[in-house]
């Protein structure tokens, strides 16, 4: 088995892992990113459609940098935030981040006079080359700024345990070459997790084919607590066929040069939601618009897989076309562009949730275990906000360096890992194929714990995935044995990580009794404040799951109520 | 033809127009419930034999190349390797060959009848799955990153789109590879030194933006064998991002060696300039300009090309014009030589 040695060993190579490793190679501690798919061709950072503007940039007026703020605390974490880190973070977008993407070389679109084209309103924000499509330049360039500066890579290679000392502190990974079948293991003074948040754990889900909440199952079985597990974001108008493009957005942010923005239209062709006239902040109108279809979907006018439809009717193709790649999708379908809307669905999209952090050093709470990005639980979306974690975490490493002392993992560890890796690819039951029982489990979590909940559905999906742990795991059948590129290997592996992390997040469905943004608890429905705004925290005890609370400190912003009905709640 | 007008507005994309205008015909070929067949060519990888396997898949509302391989693993064959991440035309994994030409799996609607095989011009790992390596090592053997001869001035720093029009185009590329298993020259494999269509786009990304040093660009052409392009436009055609991959990538990075690196442009300034003398190409004379009197020594070839016709010593000697020359001389001027 091949043995690699690295300072510190980077899982994920989307906007947190690559900008962490570059942050460490330039500061003379040694990375290695490992990653399940390619480096800046995996994951949700790739999705990035435009980046918001912070603080003063390109002209903002100050009450548009106390806008910025005040959307990424109301409606994109529903208060559920570190608002000094958030703080930290507005300012270093603002003096950091766009110099140091432009210097490398991202192509901030420009008019043909030489201006930065914004989108206007309250909230404004720019592109990388083409609106809807920024995270492809964006992470491309991440990609060559890797290659360029000799950083390693792992590729098409899955983590598969994090590796402890004797004292229980992190210190390496195992891991399988997905091409080769070969078995690696990873030796480091410190594991960055920086594996996203956009897992592919419901039958319609925005994430990459290879995010299977390896990161939050590999932390979780290590001893990290886990926060706001529940708290689940939805797209509110993706491509409802085909399957295959569930995670293709009718984007519904303001668009770049327009005063414009896609509509929405429910089953009787009654426009319900278009972002420029119903969203307070207009920016990115996800919960207010999930609110405005759940209220089609209760009038019997839309469903949530479908029923209503979104585009860009209201406008001229030129002045789409001119900045965004937005009409691609009715064009490659074949359908008149702008004139035809296109039926769309909810999709599963980011987990606010994930691994507990101390955010001024993105320590978990194992020792050796850093996070970086969307696995952590302390905030949610915006690729400017995952690569600050990059600095963030390497920073908190290079403080810690001294105190980092390479200690070999265990050598038991390493052999139980390989025998049940074997095992996984020898497994020849009656049973269905790994990827059935991942679809099984899609099912169950779109049936039963979609986008509105209440006791007696997560109650039964608890008992489903009980089911499907103990019988269909043990029970799964290959049909091949391979060692190349063995998908079906791969699946099998995947599926135990999101039996796991599914039932994480049931739990703390359950446990959060309050509906909040757009976590709707059908027998809870009020958004409560009193007792709810914190942090729900989970973390192992014994066999089971201990659940605490721990509140929200309200520098900045307050919600200004205690209790109030959901639905009424403009965030 | 109200549809296809709308989809051949001024913004679509150049280089899908030859496909475009099927589009509607394609998306509407088949309906819900009708049944595909399928047959993919697999195989266990470099060096083992290839199986071809059919399988039925029935035909989902506007069902993409991927979906039918979605529906064939979780059905017929488990073990299909293929590989995909994103879904949506922007991680560029997906690509295979269906019924002969590159497509982007997750962008192209399935045919009633489809073969598909692995791209070619890549080692096959297994079944569809092709190993990226020779590629990617080959763009980054081109150094294709930005580097200013002098500081950066702070953001927002002067740039126009009018100077980024050629390198915008370029960075809609998602190295799906497309392009590169479509190449004819890159068919040659070892005969030539052409880096390819797909490394040239990613170079063209910053060769082609004003905020780079010349120097440096010029220090990456000379790695890229670009003259070996025929211009044959299969790049283009197969391109499913839509780029006008010889017309603003190729092309502009041709003119940009020939300035900065002019040894490169040789037989193509020859040619100009014979074409300039004489208003066509003559072979006999590009041969000697090329080659220099050097090819008088190779006389099989010389006895095989005057029995063919393509050589007239007689023509090169006397140097003797067409009709087209004052015309070709006005257009191309004398060039540099």
């Amino acid at each position: 088995m091949r043995r690699i040695k690295t300072d510190v060993a980077i899982i994920g190579g989307g906007a947190a892992g690559c900008y962490a490793a570059l942050c460490l190679h330039k500061q003379g501690v040694a990375p290695l990113i490992i990653c399940k798919g390619l480096v800046g061709k995996s994951g949700a950072s790739l999705f990035a459609g435009n980046l918001v503007i912070s603080g003063k940039l390109l002209g903002n007026t100050d009450e548009q940098a106390r806008n910025t703020a005040e959307f990424l605390i109301k409606y994109h974490n529903q208060f559920l935030i570190d608002q000094r880190w958030a703080r930290r973070c507005g300012e270093w977008i603002e003096s950091v981040y766009y110099p140091e993407l432009e210097e490398a070389g991202l192509y901030f679109r420009r008019d043909d006079s030489g201006n930065v084209v914004t989108s206007p309103g309250k909230i404004r924000s720019v592109a990388a080359n083409m609106q809807g499509n920024s995270g492809v330049p964006f992470m491309d360039l991440r990609r060559k700024q890797i290659i360029r500066a000799g950083i390693p890579r792992l590729e098409e290679t899955v983590v598969t345990a994090l590796l402890r000392d004797a004292g229980g502190a992190v210190c390496g990974a195992f891991c399988l070459d997905v091409l080769s079948g070969e078995y690696l293991v990873v030796e480091a003074k410190a594991v960055i997790m920086a594996t996203g948040y956009s897992d592919r754990l419901h039958k319609r889900s925005t994430g990459t084919r290879e995010m299977s909440a390896d990161g939050i199952a590999m932390a979780w079985r290590a001893g990290a607590a886990l926060v706001n597990m529940e708290m689940q974001w939805w797209h509110t108008n993706d491509i409802a066929h085909p399957p295959s493009w569930q995670r293709m957005q009718v984007y519904p942010n303001p668009m770049l040069g327009s005063e414009k923005s896609a509509r929405m239209v429910n089953s009787a062709g009654e426009e319900f939601f278009n972002q420029q006239q119903d969203d307070p902040l207009a920016f990115g109108p996800y919960t207010v618009q999930l609110k405005a279809l759940a209220k089609q979907v209760h009038a019997g006018k839309a469903r949530y897989d479908g029923g209503y439809f979104a585009g860009f009717d209201n406008c001229d193709a030129e002045e789409v076309d001119r900045y965004t790649t937005y009409g691609k999708i009715y064009r490659q379908l074949g359908l008149e562009f702008p004139k035809t809307l296109v039926e769309t669905a909810v999709t599963s999209h980011y987990r606010q949730g994930g691994i507990d952090v101390d955010t001024a050093t993105m320590r978990s709470t194992v020792p050796g275990l850093y996070v970086a990005g969307g696995a952590g639980g302390h905030s949610n979306g915006l690729i400017a906000l995952a690569t600050f974690d990059g600095k963030v975490v390497a920073d908190g490493i290079v403080a810690d360096f001294a105190g980092l002392i390479s200690k070999p993992p265990g050598e038991i560890e390493i052999e139980i890992e390989r025998r049940r890796l074997d095992g996984l690819r020898a497994t020849s039951g009656t049973g269905p194929a790994p990827v059935i029982v991942k679809e099984t489990l899609r099912d169950i979590m779109w049936d039963k714990v979609g986008v509105e909940k209440d006791k007696g559905g997560l109650d039964a999906a608890l008992e489903e995935l009980s089911h499907i742990r103990s019988h269909l795991l043990p029970d799964m059948r290959l049909s091949n044995g391979g060692l190349r590129a063995n998908y079906e290997w791969l699946d099998a592996i995947d599926v135990v990580n999101m039996v796991d992390v599914c039932e994480l997040i049931v739990q703390s469905s359950l446990e959060r009794k309050e509906s909040r943004g757009p976590f709707f608890r059908t027998d809870f429905p009020d958004t409560d404040n009193r007792e709810w705004l914190v942090a729900n925290v989970l973390s192992k005890s014994g066999n089971g799951i201990k659940f605490q609370r721990r509140p929200y400190e309200l520098p900045y912003l307050e919600p200004g109520f205690e209790r109030k009905a959901n639905m009424e709640v403009a965030w | 033809m109200a549809v296809t007008a709308t989809i051949l507005s001024p913004a679509s994309r150049q280089g899908q127009i030859e496909r475009a205008d099927t589009l509607v015909q394609r998306n509407a070929l088949l309906t819900p419930g009708d049944t595909i067949t399928v047959r993919i060519k697999r195989s266990a990888g470099a060096g083992a034999e290839g199986r071809e396997q059919e399988f039925a898949v029935p035909y989902q509302k506007w069902m993409r190349v991927l979906d039918a391989l979605n529906w064939i693993a979780e059905n017929d064959a488990t073990d299909l390797a293929y590989r995909w991440f994103c879904g949506s035309k922007m991680c560029g994994t997906c690509a295979v060959r269906m019924n002969g030409r590159e497509v982007l799996a997750c962008w192209e609607a399935v045919e009633p009848q489809m073969t598909i095989e692995p791209l070619r011009n890549l080692p096959v790992v297994r079944d569809l799955v092709v190993d990226r390596s020779p590629y990617e090592n080959k763009v980054a053997s081109l150094e294709p990153w930005l580097r200013r001869p002098g500081d950066y001035a702070g953001f927002p720093e002067p740039l126009s789109h009018k100077q980024m029009k050629n390198a915008s185009k370029a960075l809609d590329c998602i190295s799906c590879m497309c392009c590169y298993s479509a190449c004819p020259v890159i068919r040659l494999g070892g005969l030539t030194d052409f880096a390819g269509p797909a490394p040239l786009v990613q170079l063209g990304q910053t060769a082609l933006d004003p905020r780079n040093d010349p120097q440096r660009i010029a220090a990456s052409l000379e790695r890229t064998g670009i003259f070996n392009c025929v211009s044959c436009y299969k790049c283009e055609e197969v391109c499913p991002a839509g780029i006008p991959i010889v017309s603003q990538i190729i092309e502009p990075l041709k003119a940009k060696a020939a300035a900065l690196v002019p040894a490169m442009a040789h037989h193509a300034f020859a040619v100009r300039a014979i074409v300039a003398a004489r208003g066509r190409v003559d072979p006999g004379a590009l041969v000697l300009r090329v080659q220099g009197w050097r090819a008088l020594l190779r006389l099989r070839r010389i006895v095989r090309l005057l029995v063919r016709g393509k050589i007239s010593p007689l023509r090169t000697v006397l140097a003797i014009k067409t009709a087209a020359a004052a015309p070709a001389r006005r257009i191309l001027g004398r060039g540099p030589s």
